[in-house]
């Protein structure tokens, strides 16, 4: 494989009428690694999906995928993508078998054991029709569809939504330690920060449709801290308050959570009439979860 | 034919430690409390990495950081091993543990009333008995 980044977009915007869906995105992801996509709902992910794959035109800008214009896709590029959504749209009708007779003409490089390996981790029997499988066995049947097309990119949004826990386990094994998986990068979204913690090589945060974070997901941990100080009155005004993502007041004890800040927050804190002073590090979970909300970062004064 | 001992360690969500350094902590702490022996071998990376469901770079991080730090050597083609007790820790790790052992013993102390001198002065006898012995 190249060193061609899998996915590059340039400036890219995709307007809604009045609302940026995408706003002039630069995105660039390497190959070989798993990269997970974290925002809020609307933050412009599934959005940046369908450009990609070519289902929707930009508005201004480009975007290439596997170094390929999005909007120019041949069939045989269209082979070495995978693509699992939450919905695990395959048509109900259909029996399983012939969704399999169907996938295996499409796609020259068909890895049959792949699908076998995947598929038996589901109770799927080939003469069902889609529509009789349940949500995890779709999700399950979809991944290994999309495995077997020996991709090189896989791209996944929020695949193992309301799958039960056994269920989702077999699908992050598959995708995880499947032997199909040695070649190929996996672009993945989900609001499940457990799970992204436990699979993402590289984490990428988009808010609002614009880019606002990337690196390994413990990179971005260790950049954001909970500092617990017992403050004379209200503290601090929060405009004031550097790199502040999100603060709570508790038992009469202010709790800031702040981005980037080193010791001299503690400076900070104390030149503000801080008494004790406490830092605390975060989980991913806590981490991003102050990062999105940081544009709520100032609830009325208590 | 040395077989892979288990390594039976949980992956806490919600802690605010990456996974690979909870890892390296769980390890350490095997070695530390004898569970893990010098000699013994390590899952491999997929197989540790396939016990707890995360990404085997993860693990690949964590054997490298125990790896360096002396903790585990690789017998070429076989895999990991727990390492011969002979290395150091770095100056960091010794001050840290340091920090953290006075920190427990001063808790403990203040919790059952005994002076500083008092206090002092058993420890003095306690740290007798290293005496001689070279320190690990």
């Amino acid at each position: 494989m190249t060193d061609t980044p899998v996915i590059d977009t340039r400036q890219l915007v995709v307007r809604y009428s009045d609302k940026l869906a995408i706003d002039h995105l630069d995105l660039r992801l390497e190959p070989g690694s798993v990269h997970a996509i974290v925002g809020a709902n609307g933050a412009g992910k599934s959005t940046l999906f369908r450009v990609l794959l070519g289902f929707q035109k930009p508005s201004l800008g480009s975007a290439s995928i596997l170094g390929c214009d999005s909007q120019s896709l041949s069939p045989a590029d269209r082979g070495r993508i995978g693509f699992v959504n939450e919905e695990h749209t395959l048509p109900p009708w259909m029996a399983v078998r012939d969704v399999l007779h169907m996938q295996r003409r499409h796609y020259a490089r068909w890895n049959q054991a792949a699908y076998d390996e995947v598929s038996g981790h589901y109770n799927i029997v080939p003469k069902q029709k889609v529509g009789q499988l349940s949500r995890g066995e779709r999700a399950g049947l979809n991944l290994a569809l999309a495995l077997a097309q020996s991709p090189e990119l896989l791209i996944l949004d929020e695949p193992t939504l309301g799958l039960d826990v056994v269920a989702k386990r077999a699908f992050l094994e598959s995708m995880l330690y499947s032997q199909e998986r040695e070649n190929c990068t996996v672009v993945y979204c989900s609001h499940q920060m457990d799970e992204v913690e436990r699979v993402a090589d590289n984490l990428v945060i988009m808010e609002r449709g614009a880019l606002r974070h990337v690196s390994p997901p413990e990179e971005f941990c260790a950049r954001v801290a909970c500092w617990i100080a017992e403050m004379p009155f209200r503290g601090p005004d929060p405009a004031l308050i550097p790199g502040l993502l999100r603060t709570h007041r508790i038992d009469g004890l202010h709790h800031y959570l702040v981005f980037d800040q080193g010791d001299s927050f503690a400076a900070f804190l104390r030149e503000h009439g801080a008494r004790s002073i406490e830092r605390m590090p975060v989980g991913l979970d806590s981490a991003i979860n102050g990062f999105l909300s940081r544009h709520h970062a100032m609830p009325k004064a208590a | 034919m040395t077989r892979v001992r288990p390594l039976a360690l949980q992956i806490a969500p919600g802690d605010a430690r990456p996974i690979s350094k909870q890892i390296v902590d769980a390890v350490r702490l095997k070695i530390a409390t004898a569970e893990l022996k010098a000699g013994d071998q390590l899952p491999s990376v997929r197989g540790l990495a396939q016990q707890l469901t995360v990404n085997p770079n993860t693990v690949a991080k964590a054997y490298a950081e125990l790896s360096a730090e002396g903790w585990l050597e690789a017998r070429q083609g076989l895999g990991l091993y727990v390492a011969a007790p002979r290395q150091r820790l770095s100056e960091d790790e010794r001050e840290r543990r340091m920090e953290e052992a006075v920190a427990r013993f001063v808790h403990e102390v203040a919790a059952l009333g005994f002076t500083p001198a008092e206090a002092l002065g058993r420890l003095d006898i306690a740290l007798r008995v290293l005496g001689p012995r070279k320190s690990a």
